[in-house]
């Protein structure tokens, strides 16, 4: 299995194991997971803070506390066998095909309809708006395209789910999330034999326009 | 879910000698129930967890009555799901803690798009704890407890409020009359304290 050599921040799991991030981050962190067990761990500690906090919570009584009226909306339920579980995939993994991810995609990877938004760069949205705002995207970015520089908000995510690329803070591969501080200033080229495909969340919609004109403004929250 | 006006609630904190044995205690009731569907036991952990989790769902912006209705959801699956329930992945207040998220998120989503199946994609944190984290999780469920709880004040204020009420961070700048950049020093501060307690020093 290859080493994630870049993961989402601490507070960035501390905010997903409090369900605190809407729903196009959390894709890209559950994605994420998927294959890296360091992650995972971080995420099971901060569920166990959760836990803590929970027995510190101030009780509220439940207004029917009798527990004749809980077995009675218990009644018609069944109890669940434990299932077998299902081990992890170790090697070559494809994070295209990552289950989290594989809910908002339409059709698979390979034959999704790209809208090309500027050379060498498309882009898809996906539909992840269920809980609070957020925007999903893929964006294909073709091997030695470079985007212009441009600055990102601490609340975006990019997780690569194939090919790669490279920018001042080093070289992002399959697994890898770019979970950058606020402000962070990047030109990323995409190098190698295919095309670089990433799945992005931003906090707002962002229209892409053509590179003509405004050659930043397309790119910033990529 | 948001968008509640909450008061400024600063409760004392409670002492906690004995929590853990308590959470231990809770742990075994849960067994119980696994193992031979014993309803006395699971009507202790009722008494225990209903009213907290109600209460953390009323903290985190659910008005009483579904706050109520959901607290009850949470305990039908604790009670239909104990079997999943296993002491060595996790303890019960974790296991309980994630189930009332979920639901939380569920209801949230629900709200958002009526049509939705919320059972339907899984982009929820899981429920279940990982077969790979079963590596000593009741030990580490102890050892952050301890460390939340010996936590200096200031930390273990801003942890609580970030898992419990559902404000946003900003909002809870405000009302602890703190400079955002504070709140999360704080919480980063506090996060990278208690993992590094467990070991972790790369986290």
């Amino acid at each position: 299995m290859r080493n994630i050599s870049h993961h989402p921040k601490t507070e960035t799991l501390a905010e997903y194991a409090a369900g605190r991030i809407d729903e196009a981050r959390s894709v890209v962190v559950s994605t994420h997971l998927s294959l890296c067990a360091e992650c995972r761990l971080a995420v099971a500690d901060f569920e166990a803070l959760g836990g803590a906090c929970l027995e510190d919570v101030e009780p509220v009584a439940m207004e029917n506390s009798s527990m004749a009226a809980f077995w009675e909306r218990a009644g018609e339920q069944d109890i669940l066998r434990p299932k077998e579980e299902t081990p992890r995939a170790a090697n070559d993994f494809d994070f295209a095909a990552a289950q989290p991810l594989q809910a908002y995609l339409s059709s698979p990877i390979d034959e999704i309809k790209w809208r090309t938004v500027a050379p060498g760069v498309a882009q898809h949205v996906l539909q992840a708006q269920g809980y609070r705002q957020g925007v999903l995207r893929l964006l294909k970015i073709s091997p030695g395209t470079q985007l212009p520089k441009h600055t990102h908000k601490a609340d975006e995510l990019t997780l690569i789910l194939r090919g790669a690329y490279r920018d001042e803070i080093g070289e992002f591969r399959p697994g890898d999330l770019a979970d950058l501080d606020d402000e962070a200033e990047h030109t990323p080229t995409a190098f190698g034999d295919e095309d670089c495909i990433c799945l992005i969340a931003t906090s707002a919609p962002l229209v892409f326009k053509d590179l003509v004109g405004r050659i930043v403004q397309p790119f910033v929250g990529l | 879910m948001n968008g509640v006006e909450l008061a400024v609630v600063t409760p004392a904190r409670p002492k906690r000698t004995g929590a853990s044995a308590a959470a231990e205690a809770m742990s075994g009731l849960l067994l119980r129930v696994a193992s031979s569907g014993d309803r006395s036991a699971f009507a202790e952990l009722y008494d225990y967890f209903a009213p907290r989790v109600k209460g953390y769902l009323m903290r985190s912006g659910a008005p009483a009555d579904l706050a109520d209705d959901l607290a009850q959801e949470t305990m039908l699956k604790v009670w239909r799901k104990a079997q999943l329930f296993d002491p060595q992945k996790a303890g019960a207040s974790t296991w309980i803690f994630t189930i009332a998220r979920n639901l939380r998120i569920d209801a949230a989503r629900r709200a958002a798009k009526p049509a939705l199946d919320p059972d339907d994609p899984s982009l929820l944190p899981e429920a279940e704890p990982q077969a790979d984290l079963t590596v000593e999780r009741a030990e580490r469920d102890k050892k952050i407890k301890a460390a939340f709880e010996t936590l200096p004040q200031a930390q273990h204020e801003v942890v609580r409020l970030h898992f419990i009420e559902d404000a946003p961070h900003s909002e809870i700048a405000e009302r602890l009359g703190l400079p955002l950049g504070t709140v999360k020093s704080r919480l980063r501060l506090a996060f990278t304290k208690i993992r590094k307690e467990l070991g972790d020093l790369d986290a």
